[in-house]
This record gives C-alpha cells, sequence and structure tokens, in this order.
C-alpha cells in the first residue's frame, strides 16, 4: 500500500511539476520575466526530485529487491524537491536567506558534513515545510490583493504540500503508522490543486521567438 | 500609497497604450507615452530604444517628431504577456 502510495505521489509530482515548469519556461521565453525563470527552476527541480526517489523505488523494486528505497536516493530528491521550494518562496520575496557574512556563509554548510543521511532527511523535510508554509501564506495574502480565484487553489495546495512534508517529517515517531501514508495523500492532493489553476491557461497561439531573448 | 510596478509591467503599459490608445495613425508621441505610462523621460527613451531594437515598436517620423506604433512581434508579445501574467498571478506573483 505504502509502496504503491509513494509510486503515485512521486509520478504525479513529477509530472505535475514538469507541466507547470514547461509552461513557466515557455513563459520565461517569451517575455523574458525573471520571475517566470525563477518559476522554472523551482519546478523543474521539484520534478527532478520526485523523479528521483520514484527511478530509486523502481530500481528498487526490480533490481535491487532489498525491501526498501536505499536512504541517500530519498535523501537526495527531497534535497532537490527543497530546492524547488526556496526558489518558490524566494519569488516572494526572501530577501536574505542565506547570511551574509562569508564566515557565516562557510559555517553554515558544516552541519551538512556532521549529520548522517537521515537527518539530512529531517533537516530537508523540515526547511521544506517552512518554505512551503511562508509561500502558502504569500500566495494567500495576494489573493487579498487581486482576487485572483487560481491563487487560493495555489495557496491551498502548497498548504497541502506543508502539511504533508510535515506529517512526513512527524512519521519517524510513529514508524508504522498510518502517519506516511496520510502525508503521501495529502501531498497528492496538494500537487493537484496546484496543477488545477495552471491548466486552465491557454497556451494556444503562443510561440517562442528567438528574438525577444 | 502607490502601486510598485516592476520593468516588465511598464513595458506592458507601454505595448498596450501603442496598441489600444494611440492618439492618431501614426502613433504615440514621447510625450504622450510619458503620460499615459507615468514613467520619466530618460528612462522611456531607453525602455523604447529597447523595444525598437527588438522589433517590439516601430518608429515613424511624422512631421519631424518620433512617433511610436506596436509591430506585429509588439503585439505577439503583449498577448503573451497578458496570458503569462495571469499565469503569474495564479502564484501570487507579478511578472
Amino acid at each position: 500500500m505504502e509502496f504503491l502510495l509513494e509510486n503515485i505521489l512521486n509520478l504525479v509530482g513529477f509530472l505535475v511539476g514538469l507541466g507547470i515548469g514547461i509552461m513557466s519556461f515557455i513563459g520565461f521565453r517569451n517575455t523574458g520575466s525573471p520571475t517566470l525563470f525563477r518559476l522554472t527552476i523551482a519546478f523543474f527541480s521539484i520534478s527532478l526530485g520526485f523523479f528521483v526517489i520514484w527511478a530509486g523505488y523502481m530500481a528498487e523494486d526490480f533490481v535491487i529487491k532489498a525491501g526498501h528505497i536505499e536512504r541517500w536516493v530519498q535523501t537526495l530528491g527531497i534535497a532537490i524537491q527543497t530546492v524547488g521550494y526556496f526558489f518558490i518562496a524566494f519569488s516572494h520575496s526572501i530577501k536574505s536567506f542565506f547570511p551574509k557574512s562569508s564566515y557565516f556563509r562557510s559555517v553554515g554548510i558544516l552541519p551538512f558534513f556532521l549529520v548522517s543521511s537521515v537527518q539530512l532527511e529531517h533537516l530537508f523535510r523540515s526547511v521544506s515545510f517552512i518554505l512551503l508554509a511562508y509561500g502558502a501564506i504569500e500566495t494567500m495574502l495576494s489573493y487579498i490583493d487581486n482576487r485572483n480565484k487560481g491563487a487560493i487553489s495555489v495557496s491551498v495546495g502548497l498548504a497541502l504540500l506543508a502539511l504533508g512534508e510535515f506529517l512526513g517529517w512527524y512519521s519517524f515517531v510513529f514508524p508504522e503508522s498510518i502517519l506516511y501514508p496520510v502525508s503521501m495523500v495529502i501531498k497528492i492532493g496538494g500537487l493537484i490543486a496546484l496543477f488545477i489553476p495552471v491548466s486552465k491557461v491557454p497556451l494556444t497561439k503562443i510561440k517562442f521567438d528567438e528574438g525577444l531573448e | 500609497m502607490a502601486e510598485y510596478r516592476t520593468h516588465m509591467k511598464i513595458i506592458g503599459d507601454i505595448l498596450s497604450t501603442t496598441r489600444d490608445d494611440l492618439q492618431d495613425e501614426d502613433g504615440a508621441t514621447v510625450t504622450y507615452l510619458i503620460r499615459k505610462a507615468n514613467i520619466s523621460h530618460s528612462r522611456i527613451s531607453r525602455i523604447l530604444k529597447t523595444l525598437v531594437s527588438q522589433g517590439l515598436l516601430e518608429q515613424v517620423d511624422s512631421q519631424g517628431s518620433n512617433k511610436y506604433k506596436i509591430s506585429q512581434t509588439g503585439r505577439e508579445f503583449l498577448q503573451a504577456y497578458y496570458k503569462f501574467t495571469n499565469f503569474a498571478d495564479n502564484f501570487g506573483l507579478s511578472i
């Protein structure tokens, strides 16, 4: 059951991320907008992150057959997704996410060498949760400004992804409980909510124009 | 409070003025565009130069003064601009 849900989640995540990423890329190529460029990076990263985990499960199921996915593959996939969530949050004007001092920057990377991949996974999940929650709140605030109904769906999608990420992280306290499958179902719901308004954007008559770059 | 406009939004405003709100068939003068787009002369001069070089606007010499008209590429750009503004709005962002 858990294996099936993982596969559905990662495939849906891969496809939704790829779809929105391609749409953002077309928008960037047509308008040269830096916002659309950041969204392109964000959603291609999210898509790649889900793909890595999905590929890990496939490799485990058909080749390795160890009964569990390699921990580093899961950590790598979640880390790549976190990069995508960072760019969504960054688009909402996180001005100084990283410390400005070069000393703090060099120290800031130290924890990555001091913790195991299990702890890294928890670290990435909690960072993802914060970034997703921030993105959901900012998107909801923008709805109050411009009353664009699509923003509600995106905000709910990001909030569900945040909740799913939180439950996925919290499930390590109760490893065999229903928490982890529930977190995956919530994340699938979040990805679908994210894609609903984007799927309504008409792309007819949009074409690449090399002269605009 | 004045609304902050991105560079892209200013370009969108200039192009939509030259498409929908022309003074006459020859095009719009710089003074007219300054008033409609609400930006300074030095800034609009730079933007107009870029838009003409990119082929989004056509510069027309009319009775000794320069006038600007939107080109076909400009119309396509504006169409894409509106579509992707809506797309970015869904994420609570401005392009």
